[in-house]
């Protein structure tokens, strides 16, 4: 049974690991920290696949604890320090697409939602996954008014960052 | 347009972007050990529970002639009394603490799940608060039974002066209150430390509601 449990858990996992991905991204600056953060993700859905009833989504459950993870449970490990900064290591437009001021609004804007708090970035993190605020209320535990309310105002911290 | 739509224009296309996880490494990563907050906040509470029952047992078993007298004052129904009711009150904040970590789901909502944090941080709080107030009693009762109960130490207290009583009582009180002091600022820096990123996203979410 454990095993069998096990199995599907891993199996899942893997298929969506990139919304673990997307989150790291959003939370850590580097490699190290960005896998760091991935493996207490890891850690926290297993520990809570046991209570996963199939009546929610795979990714659904996943963005939950993903993001509690993220936002309140990690604790930033010491090998998170003094390495290369992402956005200037992995974060590559493809040859063919290459636009120098697309490129470069890109690369301003990621730097700028680094620059956001926490609870920004989750707002921001499940709007670009194309979530309603139902669930991005749902999700951070406001209402839904006042999900709107804030993810208006990341908007406008976004442009003043980018035209100070 | 938009910044967050060029965002996110760019968020769905880099899904290639990411290092894949093959099946065996996910598997070795969720047996890994977790280093979340709420791990440290058992070993804290862990921690705590063993230093206070030490602090309570230790001097029985380091003098004799502690263990004689303490042996003597279980004839004391006062002071059996007080030590079953010390040992009730361990047993309930245990069982306090065990109900809300079970209560910590990592599926609640972000602002569900930092108040249930917050709520077991409290319950620590309060067994540190009544550790600490037992200490703040026990230093003038414990003086008040020397003083009835030990003939040389009541003789000696009766010979001093009025100045020298005062001296006595302030000495008594500044000693506790600097000991009591730097425990709670002790305190207030692990938990400050810890719980710092905690408080300051539940604050934002909660600012939200005004």
């Amino acid at each position: 049974m454990n095993k069998e449990l096990e199995h599907s858990f891993v199996e899942q996992l893997q298929k969506h690991q990139n919304i673990v991905h997307k989150v790291c991204r959003l939370y850590t600056n580097n490699a190290d920290a960005h896998n760091d953060l991935f493996q207490e993700i890891t850690i926290q859905l297993w520990r809570a696949f046991p209570k996963f009833r199939g009546d929610a989504k795979f990714s659904t459950w996943m963005y939950r604890v993903g993001l509690n993870t993220a936002i309140t449970l990690y604790r930033k490990s010491k090998r998170s320090i003094n390495t290369q900064e992402f956005d200037t290591v992995e974060f590559k437009i493809k040859a063919e697409e290459y636009d120098d001021t697309e490129e470069q609004q890109l690369k301003l804007l990621y730097q700028a939602v680094h620059q956001l708090n926490d609870i920004e970035k989750a707002l921001v993190f499940l709007y670009l996954e194309d979530k309603d605020y139902r669930e991005i209320s749902a999700t951070l535990g406001i209402t839904e008014v006042n999900a709107r309310v804030k993810m208006n105002r990341v908007k406008k911290k976004l442009k003043t960052i980018l035209n100070p | 347009m938009d910044e967050l739509e060029l965002l996110k224009k760019d968020w769905n296309k880099s899904e290639n972007q990411y290092k894949s996880f093959t099946d065996c490494d996910i598997y070795k990563m969720s047996h890994k050990k977790s280093s979340s907050i709420v791990k440290t906040l058992f070993y804290i509470s862990v921690a705590e529970f063993v230093f206070w029952i030490l602090i309570n047992v230790l001097p029985y078993f380091s003098s004799e002639t502690y263990k004689e007298s303490l042996d003597k004052s279980y004839h004391n129904p006062l002071f059996v009394g007080i030590t079953i009711f010390g040992f009730v009150v361990i047993f309930i904040f245990m069982y306090l603490l065990y109900n809300s970590y079970k209560a910590i789901s990592t599926t609640d909502s972000a602002k569900k799940l930092m108040e249930s944090i917050l709520k077991t941080r409290k319950i620590i709080k309060y067994y540190v608060i009544y550790n600490l107030v037992v200490i703040f009693i026990s230093v003038p009762l414990t003086f008040y039974f020397e003083f009835n109960q030990n003939i040389e130490f009541h003789d000696q207290v009766e010979a001093f002066n009025s100045k020298q009583m005062l001296f006595l009582y302030g000495f008594t009180v500044l000693l506790t209150g600097v000991f009591l002091l730097v425990f709670w600022l002790f305190y207030k820096l692990i938990y400050g430390i810890l719980l710092k990123r905690l408080n300051r996203n539940y604050n934002e979410l909660k600012k939200l509601e005004v």
